[in-house]
């Protein structure tokens, strides 16, 4: 359930050159906030189910979704980024999290995948740890999301 | 006696542990029914922070406060959960009963460790029924008692044990309660 957007590739020079200089980035919305994932951070995406709350202290870590016949914790990125989800039906997006499988519920807008030129990402640590830096896709920078750690840094003591 | 509410989540030959499953608010609560004494309506329950029942005291505990739950209210459907072993006893509110089930151990997953906080100490983990998501209540906890590592283990039953429609004999509720638990919870558990 990705949108491939190929017709920004290069054409020039050798297929595995060409790919060491670009980085696959997948790009989504949440709560119309767009933001960009490394393609090796997401593991699928789904439609939202609904999630069944959970009692918890940790930040932006208040519930649980099904998948299959278990479940995964969801993170509210939209709670993060102070926004709330635009009308439609939400989909359920997979991270491949450091501590196990995450859910996160994004816009009803389908991610699309992004082949940007690895000039046009700028890693550089600022005062988010769930940032990694910026990205030029589709003429648009945005920002890069770390999902693999996402909530890691700022709850986990040091 | 019959318990309507009652349910055997898979037939298996492991170990299964016995859940009360409670809602309160909008949350699927289970507890492990070895502890469960009783459940008795408000009425029945008192008004000076204590429940005696069966000649014996249950101090009262707003469970839904601890575990940051924002609870319906006295409703119709409120019932107080009278829970304690052989060191301590409280007694709680809960929003509905909606009745016993077994779950096999290896059914019985832990809370995923992106939930780092407090709620760590309060839910020992989960498990998925066909219409929810219940959370399991640490027992230790809910009686304010030290917890230890492998709690569930505490309270698993060998299922091969039991014969056939046998209910858990530990379980010993005022025979009342579990006659209005069962018609209470013949609408919503199956």
């Amino acid at each position: 359930m990705l949108r491939t957007q190929l017709g920004r590739q290069p054409h020039k020079g050798s297929k595995g050159a060409t790919e060491a200089r670009m980085q696959h980035m997948v790009v989504f919305s949440v709560g119309g906030q767009r933001l960009a994932a490394r393609t090796e951070e997401i593991g699928g995406v789904m439609p939202w189910t609904g999630s069944t709350a959970v009692p918890s202290d940790t930040p932006f870590v208040r519930a649980l979704v099904r998948q299959e016949k278990g479940c995964l914790p969801v993170f509210d990125l939209a709670a993060k980024f102070k926004r709330s989800l635009q009308d439609g039906e939400p989909l359920c997006l997979v991270v491949k999290h450091v501590d196990g499988p995450l859910a996160i519920c994004i816009d009803s807008q389908v991610p699309s995948l992004h082949m940007v030129a690895r000039s046009a990402v700028q890693y550089r640590a600022g005062n988010d740890p769930d940032i990694a830096g910026t990205c030029i896709a589709g003429e648009e920078e945005l920002p890069i999301i770390n999902l693999t750690t996402l909530g890691v840094s700022s709850n986990r003591p040091a | 006696m019959g318990l309507r509410g009652h349910k055997t989540a898979v037939v298996s030959s492991g170990l299964a542990v016995r859940f009360l499953v409670a809602l309160m608010g909008p949350t699927h609560v289970a507890f492990p029914s070895h502890w469960v004494r009783g459940i008795v309506t408000p009425a029945e329950g008192g008004q000076d922070g204590h429940v005696t029942w069966a000649n014996a005291s249950y101090e009262r505990t707003d469970l839904a406060r601890r575990l940051t739950i924002q609870a319906k209210g006295v409703t119709a459907e409120t019932r107080i959960v009278l829970y304690a072993n052989e060191q301590r006893s409280r007694s709680f509110a809960v929003d509905k009963v909606v009745g016993l089930i077994d779950v096999e151990r290896t059914l019985i997953q832990p809370l995923p460790a992106q939930f780092r906080g407090g709620e760590r100490e309060r839910l020992l983990g989960l498990f998925v029924e066909s219409s929810y998501i219940a959370l399991i209540a640490n027992p230790f906890w809910v009686l304010e008692l030290p917890s230890r590592t492998n709690v569930l283990d505490v309270f698993a039953l060998r299922v091969s044990e039991r014969r056939p429609g046998e209910f858990d004999s530990r379980l010993r509720l005022p025979s009342a309660a579990l006659e209005e638990a069962s018609a209470m919870s013949a609408g919503s558990a199956k």
